[in-house]
């Protein structure tokens, strides 16, 4: 299958000591929803910005679409579409003035621009609301629009930066859905930064993780939980003090392959958790540490995630893994 | 030619703008009639035992004039920063329209609307008493100068704004307007200025713009002021495109 995005030792520094972006190799085929996770600042926004032509690359090679970003960048701008974080428009123009402008800066005549709005103003649901100045729109409405502004060319990769941060859970669903879609109707190829892991997991064919400007795993949802190998008990504390006895204690239990610990939570790998459970509660309690709460799951993007980066993703409101501490650096190793 | 249709739409959207915003307007409007009423109020009736002027109203005229090409041209600056802010700049370069586009789109209208304040200014100094020797066909080049000058300087702003994204920076340019046009002949014939004042009026571009539409107000035709004062624009537009260009590659691959 050809590749919709491939880059090679692509690198960012700002400055002499900031590399943003350090040497990642990307291979994206056509067709699929490419799901980029990381920390905010691990590189991710500052890789999509140079995937499409906004910022020059420091060293490296990137191909999008068929086509060398540095070498014609103009030629990528015309082939794909990008929703950036910050949903940009003209609070002045109207929903259909901002996309028919759009249109025609992409090369559209006046009348296909005209109906190449009206037909993504359809599908983002925002007809009615067409004709009134963005800046009466809501949050939601705003996303939509933007997002229809990364289609008006009917590009074949959409980048989509944290596409859905702030929408409520029916907006974010709705988009959601429409990414399907098109990706399944269309062929359309989607490289998605997000912080909703278990979003990532629903749609994305391949995950990459990025942390500290290096890409630290790559592969399908479902691959990337299978390398874990394992079953995941997460167990809450009452104290940090608490959870650091459990921590040691818990890492000599037989069979355990590793005990992460993130304040109050502790996370535990290891081959059979279920059979496992009532000597973890012995220990515990030997140990004067009872956990306030336990839970038995299979891994999670989450638990990859806190693997491979030693930290939780931060996430915002109901999103992420069960236990996901935000932005919390977890401690410990394997037994 | 691409360019060209890019440049013409995100002029025609930057106009739009301004009529969505009438208030911004009126206060470019505003500041030049109200120097020139007070200024010609003030000086006007000593002029000719001052300073030998008989028309003060139009000698006044082209500064009126300049000073709302200068506050209209200093608009581009601050719109193109609220475009950065809000992340619709980076939008408008995600296109394929050529990115100077960007920048000129925004300068080619506030042209427009400098000529067409230039036109407000001119008609109320006629009511108010100005004379006009070269007549019509001297309005029209008085138009055309303007629009000339509001394209050159309306770059400074524009250039600040792409390189700091701040809407207080970006206000310089019109804050930079006013030296230029207090260390020109504005209010008094350069030749009855201090020796030391002379100096630097002779060397400041505004001078030269200024002389050259005024002429046009209170002289005739005189073509070697009309030539230098093109020039004068000419180099302010080299000056300031060129920062604009620097500006906007800076802006859109660091």
């Amino acid at each position: 299958m050809a590749e919709a995005i491939a880059t090679q030792g692509l690198t960012k520094l700002f400055g002499p000591d900031i590399r943003a972006v350090d040497g990642i190799d990307l291979r994206v085929e056509e067709g699929q929803i490419f799901g980029f996770l990381g920390q905010n600042g691990s590189g991710k926004t500052t890789t999509v910005r140079m995937l499409t032509t906004l910022l020059r690359p420091t060293a490296g090679t990137a191909r999008v679409a068929g086509v060398d970003v540095i070498a014609q960048p103009a030629e990528v701008r015309r082939r794909v579409g990008v929703a950036l974080q910050e949903v940009g428009l003209d609070e002045l123009q109207t929903g259909r003035e901002v996309l028919t402008l759009q249109g025609q800066l992409f090369g559209l005549s006046a009348k296909a621009a005209r109906e190449r709005a009206a037909e993504l103003l359809e599908v983002v649901t925002l007809t009615e609301a067409a004709d009134r100045p963005v800046r009466g729109y809501s949050g939601g409405m705003k996303r939509r629009l933007d997002l229809a502004c990364a289609l008006v060319n009917d590009p074949r990769v959409v980048f989509l930066d944290e596409p859905t941060t702030g929408l409520d859970p029916i907006t974010r669903d709705a988009v959601w859905r429409y990414v399907q879609e098109l990706n399944r109707e269309r062929g359309v190829t989607f490289f998605l930064t997000t912080q909703y892991l278990e979003e990532a997991d629903r749609l994305a064919h391949t995950v990459a993780i990025m942390d500290r400007g290096k890409v630290v795993a790559e592969g399908s949802p479902a691959e990337l939980k299978a390398r874990i190998g394992t079953d995941v008990v997460a167990l809450t504390f009452a104290g940090g003090e608490l959870a650091a006895r459990a921590e040691a204690a818990l890492a000599r239990l037989e069979g355990v392959q590793k005990v992460l610990r993130a304040e109050t939570e502790v996370a535990v790998y290891l081959p059979n958790g279920a059979a496992a459970v009532p000597a973890m509660v012995r220990l515990l309690d030997e140990a004067g540490a009872p956990a306030e709460e336990l839970v038995l799951k299979q891994p999670t993007l989450d638990d990859v995630f806190l693997q491979v980066t030693g930290h939780h993703l931060q996430t915002g409101e109901g999103a992420g893994g069960a236990g996901a501490a935000a932005g919390t650096k977890l401690a410990g190793g394997a037994p | 030619m691409i360019g060209v249709r890019a440049t013409w739409l995100l002029t025609v959207r930057a106009l739009r703008e301004s009529l969505r915003q009438p208030a911004n307007e009126v206060a470019n409007a505003f500041i030049p009639l109200f120097f020139y009423v007070v200024t010609v109020g003030a000086v006007g009736s000593v002029a000719r035992e001052a300073f030998g002027v008989s028309d003060y109203k139009g000698f006044q005229l082209p500064v009126a004039v300049l000073q709302g090409a200068a506050g209209v041209a200093s608009g581009a600056g601050l719109a193109m920063t609220v475009d950065i802010q809000s992340g619709y700049f980076e939008k408008l370069a995600l296109t394929s329209a050529p990115r100077l586009a960007l920048a000129l789109g925004r300068i080619l209208a506030d042209a427009v609307k400098a000529v067409v304040l230039a036109v407000l200014i001119l008609a109320l100094a006629l009511l108010y008493g100005s004379g006009f020797e070269t007549g019509l066909p001297g309005m029209a080049v008085l138009l055309l100068a303007t629009f000339g000058f509001a394209l050159a300087y309306s770059g400074i702003g524009v250039a600040i704004a792409l390189k700091t994204g701040s809407p207080q920076a970006a206000q310089a340019g019109f804050i930079i307007f006013f030296p230029l046009l207090f260390l020109a002949p504005t209010f008094a014939p350069i030749e009855i200025f201090a020796t030391w004042l002379e100096v630097i009026a002779r060397m400041n571009p505004v001078t030269y713009v200024l002389v050259g539409m005024r002429t046009l107000v209170t002289d005739g035709w005189d073509w070697p002021a009309l030539l230098k004062g093109g020039a004068a624009t000419a180099g302010i537009g080299a000056l300031t495109l060129s920062l604009t260009v620097l500006a906007l590659r800076g802006r859109v691959q660091q």
